[in-house]
């Protein structure tokens, strides 16, 4: 999978790109406006991760302009404007999702992925982690095909685990994911482990093998080698 | 005081002092011009009775001769003066009263010898009946001229304030945020229009230097978010290599205190843009539904810290409020609510056509209750909050008029949002 980052934040868009690119997608990168236009031009890809404030333009008349050339991208634009900015002034108009600076990467892989998804709706709609499978279509979870009776936050923390496999989740990164826009609160990170550990216990008294494991109660990991 | 009522009582002031002056200018005049008049007269008949002299004849019996008294004069007396006048309080007989006489005494000099003629006239001085007539005639006066003034310095003032009253309505209309220039018109009085003048320079300066505050403050915290994406992504992507368990653990912190600095950050720029913000006719939006659903949103986070809800939500709330707005307001409530309750306490929501009303079971803040609508204000130091929480629902809600309220009694946080009646 193709993705373009524009970012003119050098440090910032070289730690994306690393990260991206252990995801396993082919990340490329422009720091200007032009850049990144005339990449659009010459390549394809299948997302487009955009900053809004570019040294030499705005991000979302790039957007226009990509929407009016008829490139099918999707587009999740990157910014340090708050959630309300976009809602205030429509700001997001013609991008798929947009994500605030600063931001749990991953936050962005999972968007990313859900983005994909929604775009090929037929295409590989159930989530696999050894025995464990998440059909995103009906939303059911399974272990060793016996059904998980999980509560909504709790299908998208596995949701979420199994997209980030192998990976730390930091507490702030799950309270984010979980929570979004609600999670102004600071210790909605100690709900967390609330939230990880019925998840833990469902698994386990589904039969099957507990893989998240507790990084010393910094984070969680769901890991295959536990 | 209105400034013509301070006008018009220096004026009535003024007018006092000036009228008593007049007054005892009036009696002192009146009282020399009647003395005068009466000397006039007294020398008229000195005049008679010298030419009676002169002629020879025998005017004894003449009425002329009945206040006079004629003596030869010594050449003493001729050097000192031509006349001599005298004022005396003096008891009159024929009228049985004490009255001023005056006494005038000439030298003429008649065939050849001096004679002195003293004449004398009884004169009623202006003080009884003709001070109290003078009185009147000033106290009216004064009357009436106060009563004009009063009059006509309600319908002056009017006239001549206009354009100074029309500066106070513009100055009261103007805010620093609108686009436009203070609106003020040109006016005859020189004095009005160098305060125009004056606003106008004045309120564009302060316009411009608002502007760029409000730009800096806006980049500053846009260009912030940046570095510390940076700074936090860059963080993560070291957790993910082998560590030690010390390493991760300050790695940690550092993490943790960016998230902290990027929540500030945020709350203060989204603090700032709704300073900033210009409301428009607010659209009306549904309350009920939005209390439900935010309720709904916080059920699991009151769930695990055993806190039982209970809500009354009346159907269809309309309240003139943007929808963003309204849901960050209420996930501030919330939050706060679940954030600063005991474990195992309560949230009582009330939701009517006229108020929202938010209770929940809590420790006594530590601050006064008044005080937590401040930045950085919080009720209990112990928790991990940032205190920009409650500045912000104030903001959202004067943004659109309505009264918010913050009281906390026996053991219960309570806020009250009482809705302005749409327009």
């Amino acid at each position: 999978m193709k993705i373009l980052l524009v970012e003119d934040h050098l440090e910032l868009s070289k730690s994306i790109a690393s990260y991206l690119t252990q995801e396993h997608y082919l990340c490329e990168v422009a720091t200007t406006f032009d850049e990144a236009r005339e990449k659009l031009i010459l390549f394809t890809y299948d997302c487009v991760l955009l900053d809004i404030m570019l040294p030499d333009g705005n991000g979302i008349n790039l957007l226009k302009l990509l929407r009016k050339d008829g490139v099918e991208s999707s587009v999740i634009i990157i910014s340090a404007q708050n959630a309300l900015d976009f809602k205030l002034t429509g700001l997001s108009e013609g991008a798929d999702d947009y994500i605030t600076k600063p931001f749990p990467l991953p936050e962005l892989h999972a968007r990313i992925k859900a983005i994909m998804r929604r775009r090929n709706p037929h295409k590989n709609n159930v989530l696999t982690f050894l025995d464990l499978t998440a059909d995103l279509e009906s939303m059911e979870c399974r272990v060793q095909g016996r059904l998980l009776h999980l509560t909504r936050k709790e299908t998208n923390l596995l949701l979420y685990f199994i997209n980030n496999k192998g990976r730390m989740l930091t507490r702030q990164a799950i309270a984010a994911h979980l929570w979004g826009d609600y999670t102004d609160n600071l210790d909605s990170v100690d709900f967390v482990y609330q939230h990880v550990k019925n998840l833990r216990k469902k698994i386990t008294d589904a039969g099957g093998t507990d893989y998240i494991s507790t990084v010393y109660g910094l984070g969680y990991k769901l890991n295959a080698a536990e | 005081m209105k400034l013509n009522y301070r006008y018009t009582i220096a004026y009535a002031v003024i007018t006092l002092f000036v009228l008593s002056v007049g007054f005892a200018i009036v009696y002192g005049a009146m009282s020399r011009s009647v003395t005068q008049s009466t000397i006039g007269k007294l020398q008229h008949l000195n005049d008679i009775i010298a030419a009676q002299l002169a002629s020879g004849r025998d005017y004894t019996g003449h009425p002329a001769r009945a206040n006079v008294r004629i003596g030869r004069a010594s050449t003493a007396d001729t050097a000192r003066q031509a006349q001599l006048v005298q004022v005396r309080q003096e008891w009159e007989p024929s009228l049985q009263a004490s009255v001023s006489v005056v006494r005038l005494t000439t030298y003429p000099r008649i065939r050849g010898l001096r004679y002195d003629i003293t004449s004398k006239a009884v004169v009623v001085m202006p003080s009884d009946e003709y001070l109290t007539g003078i009185v009147l005639v000033f106290a009216w006066t004064f009357v009436f001229l106060l009563a004009l003034v009063v009059i006509l310095s309600e319908v002056i003032s009017w006239y001549i304030l206009k354009p100074f009253n029309a500066i106070l309505q513009g100055i009261e209309r103007f805010e620093l945020s609108q686009k436009t220039t203070i609106a003020l018109q040109p006016s005859r009085t020189m004095e009005f229009n160098v305060l125009n003048d004056f606003l106008m320079k004045m309120t564009s300066r302060a316009q411009s230097d608002y502007q760029g505050l409000k730009e800096f403050s806006e980049n500053a915290s846009h260009e912030l978010q940046t570095p510390i994406a940076s700074m936090k992504a860059k963080i993560e992507l070291l957790m993910d290599s082998e560590l030690t368990e010390k390493q991760l653990l300050m790695l940690t912190a550092m993490h943790d205190e960016l998230e902290r600095l990027a929540k500030i950050n945020q709350s203060l720029t989204l603090l700032a843009k709704l300073e900033h913000f210009e409301s428009a006719p607010a659209p009306l939006t549904d309350l009920s539904q939005l209390v439900l659903s935010t309720e709904a949103a916080f059920a699991d986070l009151a769930e695990m810290k055993g806190l039982r809800t209970t809500q009354h939500i009346a159907p269809g709330v309309l309240v003139p409020l943007d929808e963003s707005l309204a849901r960050l307001l209420l996930n501030n409530l919330f939050s706060n609510a679940i954030r600063h309750n005991l474990s195992s306490g309560e949230i009582h929501v009330v939701l009517s056509a006229t108020e929202l009303l938010l209770e929940n079971t809590g420790q006594q803040p530590s601050a006064p209750v008044s005080e937590l609508f401040g930045r950085f204000k919080k009720g209990n130091a112990a928790l991990d909050s940032i205190g920009i929480g409650l500045a912000i629902v104030k903001r959202i809600s004067e943004l659109y008029s309505h009264r918010i309220e913050y009281t906390y009694a026996a053991g219960w946080h309570r806020i009250r949002v009482v809705f302005a009646p749409p327009a």
